[in-house]
């Protein structure tokens, strides 16, 4: 991956398109190279939808290459939604053949100078840019549709559904899966809206006559690769959990914490929580399309395998498996206990284009706002069609939690930075609560995910004891993950590595092996360092201040039953995070 | 006038056999809560040990999650149950919030306002009724024996989990009888009555 593709939306006579090589971005890949390329060539303070934007697609930097895991791809831009640096995260098959294809990143800059709508077409020998109108507010089901028609069902797709031809701060970017289907989203910070503010509908990616990326030692490269996917295996996480029952297997695990955020954070467990629980949603999908149905990957290569197939009561496709993040927004959140209106919401959120957890968000504080009664999925479901079809209303819900807050007057939203919070309650796990507060993204439970922060050593020894535990567990979290974040694997294989030292060993060496030098667990920690230093540099230039770094109040007065607690960590304390 | 109480009636005893793997549509309801009776004045790992037959090796190996009335539990042996106790199991779970939730781990210091103190202490002899909650792996683990050997549970439970799973439920059943008597499986949900516990077995056929 040694070239760029720069694509001039605004050029004079229509889109330009330039390849450079990557130059000083060399050795950059997934998080690392975006929020390299936003904070340098992204004026901090100009309007998110404006020309001086720009959205970066990076494949990790093993992506294209035969590594396991190595399939997901990062996308990011200055934030519509907060305001600030953002790179939001997904699977699918497009990232695998960016890599093959030799682009470290594609750029989208500038801003067409008339409303047309663009697809773009990517293959080894030619990038072809066509305005083409009848993709106009197309759901992101139909454009892959007509993308299969038209190309085969060998290429892959990026596209945006009408929420990012609204340009809402809610709208997701959609890649295809295996199956050629749009259920893989970058859903955080609106990146959707930068794509469509490019006049961007559609990337369509072609990889024929390209091989995959060779490592520089080959042997040792096929040894670790091997390692690491036996230890992935025999990990009770990543060989057993996920794949039988996906990340909604944590459903039932938060209910019973009273850590589960419930009707928009009022309760912290769910009555209902196990007619939606990851088991319950495994054994219906097994029962309705055969053994097996809830077991499957976001892309090639995949061998965790968390994802499955939704099918409705007739047994038909409605969409991939809703993760935990997405059962819980549309369902707990919103009160509601009934897995085929999920499912359906899901659906539509990846039609239309939309983040779940946002929307999810958003629909809880619009019912509190009175819009419509906590447990109503078919008002839920009514609510999320008003953002696709752009009425009034949808156009408020389809900007977030915090737009629709604001204009319903609640006082209880939870958002940090403007982002919505995902699914635990951080007066439950109060170190996640600081990692929302903190992290350069807005409230983002993936900014400090990566649990390896004790195999790495970062910042020393954790008293586990000390209040200020919870600061520097969180530190080191963020750190570990923008570093796994660079590499284009999967957040997932972070468990096999805390527990079992041979596993990082093997990443290390697939790493090290591919790009020709040995890797240490200190490169990695200066890799993630390096990443949050530009991302914070670039906030503080947006404006961002520490008294930014804060949940939102309530969370320190309200008690969270069952538990009544609060959240207690100081804030003179949260802003020792960054203070390395 | 003290009116007298009508004794509880006698749980009403479901069996059912299923084809192969069909066993385990019911395993969800395990994540609900069985009703275990045993022995008093027992540690965590006693009580489960002798009342609902786990081993200590498993206890340690593959539940690394617990939960002691809605509490991070890390210490097993020593923390005694009392009556009327909710225990839940866990495997290993996935995210941040699966590792600060694991029994013992790392990042344990995250949760520390929803753990669990431990402790406790009841009359040695009496026997206590525990609600046992089984989540994923360990459903799946510990389903087939429990089911197998029969589970008791409130009847509205089991009236609620049956009617909300529809018509998939009954896939791959072979038979049922209701306290002895063999009967459709149609006529199951409308025999069994909210307020009188069930000992629902349910058995694999090869």
């Amino acid at each position: 991956m040694e070239k760029i593709l720069r694509i001039n939306m605004g050029a004079d006579g229509g889109p330009k398109v330039k390849t450079e090589p990557v130059g000083s971005y060399a050795g950059m890949g997934g998080r690392a190279l975006t929020s390299a390329i936003v904070s340098k060539e992204v004026p901090p303070t100009c309007h998110p939808l404006s020309e001086d934007n720009k959205l970066v697609i990076a494949p990790g930097l093993l992506s294209g290459s035969a590594a396991a895991m190595s399939g997901r791809i990062s996308v990011g831009c200055k934030s519509p939604l907060t305001g600030g640096i953002k790179e939001a995260n997904s699977g699918g098959q497009p990232s695998q053949m960016i890599g093959r294809l030799g682009y470290a990143a594609i750029v989208l800059e500038g801003k067409p100078k008339d409303d047309a709508l663009y697809r773009v077409y990517i293959n080894k020998d030619k990038v072809e840019i066509k305005a083409d109108k009848s993709l106009k507010m197309l759901g992101n089901y139909a454009v892959a549709e007509k993308m299969k028609a038209e190309y085969g069902d060998k290429v892959s797709c990026i596209s945006i559904g009408p929420a990012g031809e609204m340009k809402m701060a809610a709208a997701s970017v959609a890649f295809t899966d295996m199956e050629f289907r749009p259920t893989r989203h970058a859903g955080r910070g609106g990146v959707g809206a930068v794509m469509g503010s490019k006049g961007v509908k559609v990337i369509v990616v072609d990889d024929a006559g390209c091989k995959a990326r060779s490592p520089k030692d080959a042997e040792k490269f096929k040894e670790a690769n091997k390692a690491f996917v036996a230890g992935l295996r025999k990990h009770p996480v990543t060989g057993q959990g996920l794949p039988t029952y996906g990340t909604n297997v944590l459903t039932n695990v938060l209910n019973e914490a009273g850590a589960y955020p419930t009707k928009n954070f009022m309760w912290g467990r769910f009555d209902g929580c196990s007619k939606i629980s990851g088991e319950t949603q495994a054994e219906t999908e097994n029962a309705r399309g055969g053994e097996g149905s809830a077991t499957h990957g976001c892309h090639r290569g995949c061998v965790i395998r968390c994802s499955g197939t939704f099918y409705d009561k007739d047994g038909h496709y409605l969409t991939k498996q809703p993760e935990y993040e997405t059962v819980w927004a549309h369902g707990g959140n919103c009160g509601i206990d009934d897995l085929d209106a999920i499912a359906m919401l899901d659906r539509l959120d990846d039609d239309y284009g939309l983040d779940t957890i946002e929307m999810g968000a958003t629909i809880g504080v619009a019912m509190e706002a009175g819009i419509a009664k906590f447990g109503d999925a078919q008002a839920a479901i009514n609510l999320v069609k008003e953002v696709g079809k752009g009425t009034p209303l949808g156009r408020i819900l389809g900007n977030g939690a915090a737009v629709t807050g604001r204009v319903f007057g609640v006082e209880r939203v939870p958002v940090v930075k403007g982002q919505a919070m995902p699914a635990y309650d951080p007066r439950g796990v109060q170190g996640i609560g600081v990692t929302y507060a903190t992290t350069t993204q807005g409230a983002d439970h993936t900014a400090g995910y990566a649990v390896t922060a004790n195999i790495l050593g970062v910042g020393g020894k954790v008293d586990a004891l000390k209040p200020e535990g919870q600061i520097e567990l969180s530190r080191n979290l963020q750190i570990a993950t923008a570093a796994i974040d660079s590499t284009g694997m999967c957040l997932f294989i972070a468990f096999a590595i805390l527990d079992q030292p041979d596993t990082f060993q093997a990443l290390l060496d697939l790493l090290g092996s591919f790009g020709g030098r040995k890797l240490t667990g200190d490169d990695v920690v200066g890799l993630g360092k390096s990443i949050l230093k530009m991302e914070r540099e670039f906030n503080a230039k947006a404006g961002f201040t520490k008294e930014m770094d804060r949940l939102p109040d309530y969370f320190k007065k309200e008690k969270l039953p069952p538990h009544n607690v609060t959240f207690m960590v100081k804030d003179s304390d949260l802003d020792q995070v960054f203070n390395w | 006038m003290k009116t007298p109480t009508q004794p509880s009636p006698a749980p009403m005893d479901l069996s059912l056999t299923m084809s192969g793997s069909a066993v385990s549509r019911f395993f969800p309801i395990l994540g609900e809560g069985l009703l275990v009776r045993g022995p008093g004045a027992e540690s965590v790992e006693g009580f489960l040990q002798k009342a609902a037959g786990v081993s200590p090796a498993y206890l340690k190996d593959v539940v690394q999650t617990v939960f002691l009335d809605g509490r991070a539990l890390d210490d097993c042996s020593t923390t005694v149950l009392g009556d009327g106790a909710v225990l839940a199991l866990s495997a290993a779970m996935p995210g941040l919030a699966g590792a600060v939730l694991r029994r013992g781990g790392f990042y344990a210091a995250m949760r520390r306002p929803i753990s669990h103190e431990g402790g406790g202490a009841a009359a040695a002899g009496a026997e206590i009724t525990v609600t046992l909650k089984l989540f994923n792996l360990v459903a799946r683990d510990l389903g087939p024996g429990l089911l197998g050997r029969g589970i008791l549970l409130p009847g509205s439970r089991l009236k609620d989990f049956i009617a909300r799973q529809g018509r998939w439920i009954w896939k791959g059943c072979r038979g049922a009888t209701v306290d002895g008597r063999r009967v459709g499986v149609e006529e199951v949900p409308g025999l069994i009555r909210p307020g009188r516990e069930v000992v629902l077995t349910v058995a694999s056929e090869q």
